[in-house]
């Protein structure tokens, strides 16, 4: 049988079921935030972090002279830390979950489009990473301002750089899990995170060895795997040193276009999917 | 009015399904894959439907018979292999939906949950907040309003599921059992909830295992078996030829194609 060619117009109100709306988003958005910052998971988890930050007192008093500098280093790795795993995890689950427990079928009932729904995921979970990494990165502001005497805009700004990074492993495994379960998921979106610390790396180190073939493969990682490291100014934080802001806006503007990217090709890859 | 075309999208077209009619399925088919090999598996065979406008109609089969399928296709929730559907309301956005065993977002209450749906459809303010309060006195939940629904009974969360359903004054109810599960008390809290609907004139599809419930509201039941609706018809004329609901129901559906039963 030939499919059957409809024909209500563009904003005839038969077309709302296909919502794309920016309310269906924003509401799917402002659901998805109330409900993982609720989860009590994620508050043992954030509370974890800020014992781990407290730590880093403790490693402080032991390096006699350096308790600024340990605490920023110890803490900023216990909010990336703690970011990524709150934001892997969740990522991972935030698709599959609502497949498997059959809330998409509410939802997909309604005026609600794949496209809005990946969209609105991601939102609201990124409103949720914010207040998680807001709440660490000023908490361990505040401790280095009360250990050096000072405040240190740069603990700020590795944090912001840090959500960052976050947000883009956070994109990638919501791609993956459109097709993928959440434990796979999750455990390739730490894979993305790790590789895309060392990609820069490797691309240096194949072109100190000649090969074509090893350096034509690292290019295609490189590509294929955001660049992390190019935003990660925790080492100059530490050591209260200016990094090339010029570079980092120009690997931000980077990463901000791969997350666009790999939500629309989630949303591609979901909207084939038969949920 | 709308249409659900084999391999696309259901988009909507007003006034596709006719007269009278609310929903119009015709020659519906789906064939999933499953397994490595990606094996075929007819899950749909040709299903042909029609539910009038005011109707309640009890949609029955044995497990597998094909009935969710059905009504996931009839919603755009799965796509046909080949087929139509076609809807008799003004477009997707007047048909409420129940699935079946619904599990919603544990750490909403359940007025948060009801507003979140209203605002799918594009709901604010005060209309909102009247139209939450309404369905929540309707379903009985307005003492439980403000708990969360990880603390709901099984009964209450098919209530909110009800209600969810209904938050946007639909004119087609497509419930997919929603007597499962449930004691005799919610059971009867949700036979209210459809009686109610049927006198409000909403037309309502439901899928049910439970002929007594299905006898006790449906004017109308279809019976299904291997993707097929094998028997259409009035309830009276299925206990014309039977007894009961239930040995007429197991003649069409254990017998070979309806069993000999007239329609």
């Amino acid at each position: 049988m030939s499919p059957v060619v409809c024909c209500a117009p563009p904003g005839d109100p038969a077309r709302r079921r296909d919502g794309a709306g920016l309310s269906q988003v924003g509401a799917i958005a402002a659901n998805t935030f109330r409900e993982t910052i609720r989860d009590r998971v994620l508050m043992v988890i954030v509370v974890f972090a800020l014992v781990m930050i407290l730590g880093a007192l403790w490693l402080g008093s032991i390096s006699l002279g350096q308790e600024g500098r340990m605490m920023k280093d110890f803490g900023l790795l216990a909010v990336t830390g703690f970011g990524l795993i709150v934001t892997v995890f969740i990522a991972a689950s935030l698709v599959r979950k609502e497949v498997e427990k059959r809330t998409v079928f509410v939802l997909f009932s309604k005026p609600v489009s794949r496209g809005a729904f990946i969209v609105g995921k991601f939102l609201g979970l990124s409103l949720t990473a914010a207040a998680v990494l807001a709440g660490m990165g000023l908490f361990l502001f505040a401790l280095v301002w009360a250990i050096e005497g000072r405040p240190s805009g740069m603990v700020l700004a590795a944090t912001a750089l840090v959500y960052l990074q976050v947000e883009t492993v956070m994109a990638v495994t919501i791609l993956f899990s459109t097709v993928a379960s959440a434990i796979l998921s999750a455990v390739l979106g730490l894979c993305v995170f790790v590789a895309g610390q060392l990609s820069d790396n490797v691309l240096s180190l194949t072109r100190l060895g000649h090969n074509a073939v090893t350096e034509a493969a690292s290019w295609v990682v490189f590509v294929v795997v955001p660049n992390l490291t190019a935003v990660d100014v925790k080492a100059a934080a530490v050591g209260e040193q200016a990094p090339d802001w010029g570079s980092v806006a120009l690997w931000a503007a980077y990463l901000v276009a791969y997350i666009v990217v790999a939500l629309a090709l989630a949303v591609a890859v979901f909207r084939r999917r038969e949920v | 009015m709308s249409v659900a075309q084999s391999g696309e999208r259901v988009e909507t077209s007003p006034g596709g399904a006719g007269d009278g009619v609310a929903l119009a399925v015709r020659g519906l088919r789906k064939t999933v894959h499953v397994g490595f090999w990606r094996r075929p598996v007819e899950i749909l065979r040709g299903v042909d439907l029609t539910v009038r406008r005011g109707e309640v109609v009890g949609l029955l089969g044995p497990n597998g018979a094909g009935k969710t399928t059905t009504v996931k296709v009839a919603l755009g929730l799965m796509r046909p292999t080949a087929g139509s559907v076609e809807l008799g309301v003004a477009s997707l956005s007047r048909v409420g939906y129940l699935p079946e065993n619904p599990y919603f977002y544990e750490y909403l209450t359940g007025r948060e949950f009801l507003a979140f749906c209203a605002r799918l459809f594009g709901l604010g303010g005060r209309e909102r907040e009247e139209r939450v309060a309404r369905l929540l006195a309707d379903v009985g939940l307005e003492r439980a309003a403000d708990v969360q629904l990880r603390k709901y009974s099984k009964g209450m969360l098919q209530r909110i599921g009800i209600a969810q359903a209904l938050v946007n004054e639909p004119e087609l109810v497509l419930l997919d059992e929603p007597m499962t599960g449930l004691d005799p008390v919610g059971r009867v809290e949700v036979k209210r909830i459809i009686q109610r609907l049927h006198g409000r004139g909403t037309t309502v599809l439901f899928n049910s295992h439970i002929l007594s419930d299905v006898h006790e509201l449906c004017s109308h039941v279809a019976i299904m078996r291997e993707g097929r609706v094998v028997w259409d018809g009035e309830v009276a004329a299925a206990l014309a030829q039977a007894a009961t609901l239930e040995e007429f129901f197991m003649r069409v559906v254990g017998g070979g194609e309806a069993a000999g039963v007239a329609p």
